[in-house]
């Protein structure tokens, strides 16, 4: 964050970005392509099973493509995303379409792994950049996110508008030191849903007297959700930002600032009740002194007149 | 059938359960020796030191809940991390029951992971697993046929193991996995601050405790082993020394798992000592020197190709990070050379003062 970008008085803390294992959800899809453009193409040219490949072009093709989308399907099906399963079909048909256009089909055994580790590393080098566009700013008065490719995100949150603090390590954040804390604002920013439906069709009779009846229900529960240029998203080291985040929070919250003010008050009563003792031990010898002077010159009084007696 | 009787009677039963203990005592020696080098990397390598960990703690849940399952006392609370892990069963069972989901915790760590990895020789090995079929019912008849089952295994597991084919997908699965399970075979420690310390001692102590804490069971266990004998001895077939020969397998894998864990982590015990970005040379020259070795062995074929390529790696390996220790550190050097060495060393840091 630039000098002139921090408010009056505000204090830089920590610039942030997500940790490179962090978006391991994506790289994982591109680790599937190389794993999988590897066995392809044992499969189709050393492999006791490259025989069944021969009687056909197109049967590596038909193989690859299968596996490709029935995991696509399985991923899609997991994590509910189905840009995943669109996501390998455009692999497949930018594949088949190059192998089409450039002759390649009788090749494909070497064509398909070759294919899949360039693409797997073209989706690792876009994770990394997309990685690289996070900027998580914690000053002492608010969080700044920045992130996003073409469009540029910008999120900033006061402490104070923080309401609750949610976060998660997996195992690999675990392992590497890194997790995600969600701070969810009062306006219910980084909530997310998820959604349960079931439903279910009865047709009862089959020629003249038709009853069809249908029933459903659903269910939906609130979770903390954001996209990763709103939540602090695989930070590191996780458990030092989360207190310094925790402290931050918990330090302008009313309840806290009410805390302050009381054992600041405190500490006023007791500084005035020192005040009070100490000047009351101030006067009382003061007057102590005073009654010692008045001893003192009755003593040299009687003294002096013993003295012209004597005389 | 030869021998006494007492030796068939009392002693026979007993020669392969110390063959399984003896095994299972290297194993032991072998962990303990594993966790020494991990805490000697550990500084520098906290996170492979977490990983190691994670894997231990994810055997031993597994061992703990499927202790549960077969006592049928069903599972309620299944948590994992890295630094411990919490299986809570349904059902709090007492007596024989209880007892024989502690024995899955503290034995199964040392069995189980090992028996993923005779799962998956099973479809890797074509032969190897026969069992010898004897008629000497006597103790050295019993530790013979032992001896000759765990002979036959592991001369077809060590002939597997120098023979894999690292460009076959299955084998270097094969081969992370048997990396995987020595590097993780028991945790190093259990809780975040790393107090209580997984150790050989934390382990005799835990199966005393539980053999202790109901002897009876024990006595039960043993009286099973014998009874089963007799019963293999009537039907005059070696079943009993046949199951026992397969935990002294397990531990034998286990052992070789280690083995291998251990060279590697003696890599990057001395590779942590070699400076900047030179560390990671012998980790690059491992899979380039064996893809070299096989593509001039795909144009002059041998019938060595697999052994040899396994072999040369490990020798380029070798040299690699011995040349590497050679000149960019002091080891490996005469005094004349350290003295040379620190002279260029201090020029180099007047030059890079006076350039600046």
């Amino acid at each position: 964050m630039k000098q002139e970008e921090l408010l009056k008085n505000e204090k830089l803390e920590r610039v942030l970005s997500p940790h490179p294992l962090s978006f391991m959800k994506y790289q994982s899809l591109c680790m599937f392509l190389i794993i999988w453009g590897i066995i392809a193409g044992w499969l189709i040219n050393f492999s006791d099973f490259r025989g069944l490949f021969a009687g056909n072009e197109w049967y590596p093709i038909l193989v690859w493509a299968t596996v490709l989308l029935v995991a696509g399907i399985a991923a899609s099906l997991v994590t509910i995303r189905w840009s995943i399963f669109f996501l390998y079909l455009v692999i497949f048909l930018g594949g088949t379409a190059l192998m089409l256009w450039q002759n390649w089909v009788p090749a494909s055994g070497v064509f398909i792994p070759f294919y899949m580790i360039a693409v797997s590393i073209i989706g690792f080098l876009l994770v990394e950049w997309y990685r690289r566009t996070h900027k998580y700013i914690i000053s002492d008065q608010r969080i700044v996110f920045k992130g996003g490719i073409s469009v540029k995100e910008e999120r900033t949150l006061r402490y104070d508008k923080i309401t609750d603090l949610n976060s998660k390590q997996g195992i690999i954040g675990q392992i590497f030191g890194f997790g995600t804390i969600i701070p969810i604002s009062q306006s219910g920013f980084g909530l997310g849903s998820d959604q349960a439906f079931a439903g279910g069709g009865v047709q009862l009779g089959e020629k003249k007297a038709k009853l069809f009846g249908l029933f459903g229900g659903g269910r939906e529960v609130q979770t903390p959700r954001a996209r990763s240029y709103h939540e602090l998203h695989g930070v590191h080291p996780f458990k030092e930002v989360k207190k310094i985040v925790e402290e931050r929070v918990q330090g302008s919250v009313i309840t806290q600032y009410q805390q302050e003010q009381v054992e600041f008050q405190k500490e006023q009563v007791d500084i005035q009740k020192q005040m009070r003792d100490l000047l009351k031990l101030q006067s009382d010898s003061k007057e102590e002194e005073k009654d010692d002077d008045n001893e003192d010159d009755e003593i040299k009084k009687i003294e002096d007149t013993v003295k012209k007696l004597k005389e | 059938m030869e021998g006494s009787a007492i030796d068939i009677v009392v002693f026979a039963p007993l020669a392969p359960l110390f063959g399984v203990l003896l095994f299972w005592f290297i194993q032991l020696l072998f962990i303990e020796s594993q966790k020494y080098f991990l805490s000697k990397i550990r500084p520098n390598h906290e996170p492979l030191c977490r990983f190691t960990n994670f894997l231990g703690i994810l055997f031993q849940t597994i061992c703990h809940a499927a202790g549960y399952t077969v006592t049928k006392s069903g599972i309620s609370d299944f948590y994992i991390s890295v630094h411990y892990g919490k299986v809570k069963p349904k059902k709090e069972k007492k007596g024989v029951f209880e007892w024989l989901a502690n024995s899955f915790l503290f034995m199964g760590p040392f069995f189980l992971p090992a028996s993923l990895i005779l799962i998956c020789l099973f479809f890797l090995m074509s032969n190897g697993f026969t069992l010898s079929a004897t008629t000497d019912y006597t103790f050295a008849g019993q530790m013979i046929s032992f001896g000759s089952n765990l002979h036959s295994f592991t001369t077809n597991f060590f002939t597997f193991l120098f023979n894999l084919d690292l460009l076959h997908p299955g084998h270097f699965g094969f081969l992370l996995l048997l990396i995987f399970l020595g590097l993780g075979i028991r945790p190093s420690y259990i809780g975040e601050k790393q107090k209580k310390k997984v150790d050989m001692l934390y382990d005799l102590r835990n199966i005393k405790d539980n053999i202790l804490h109901k002897p009876l069971y024990v006595l039960l266990l043993f009286l099973a082993a014998y009874l089963f004998f007799y019963v293999s001895l009537m039907l005059s077939q070696n079943w009993y020394s046949a199951l026992l020969s397969i935990f002294g397998w397990l531990s034998i894998i286990a052992i070789t798992a280690m083995f291998v864990t251990h060279l590697i982590i003696l890599l990057i015990k001395t590779t942590d000592d070699i400076p900047g970005i030179w560390k990671f040379f012998p980790y690059i020259s491992m899979p380039m020197s064996y893809v070299l070795i096989r593509t001039v062995f795909l144009y002059f074929p041998t019938s060595f190709t697999n052994s040899v390529s396994i072999l040369f790696t490990i020798f380029i390996t070798i040299i690699v990070t011995f040349l590497l220790l050679r000149s960019k550190t002091n080891k490996f050097k005469s005094k004349r050379d350290i003295k040379k060495k620190k002279k260029k060393d201090e020029k180099d840091e007047t030059r890079r003062v006076i350039e600046e």
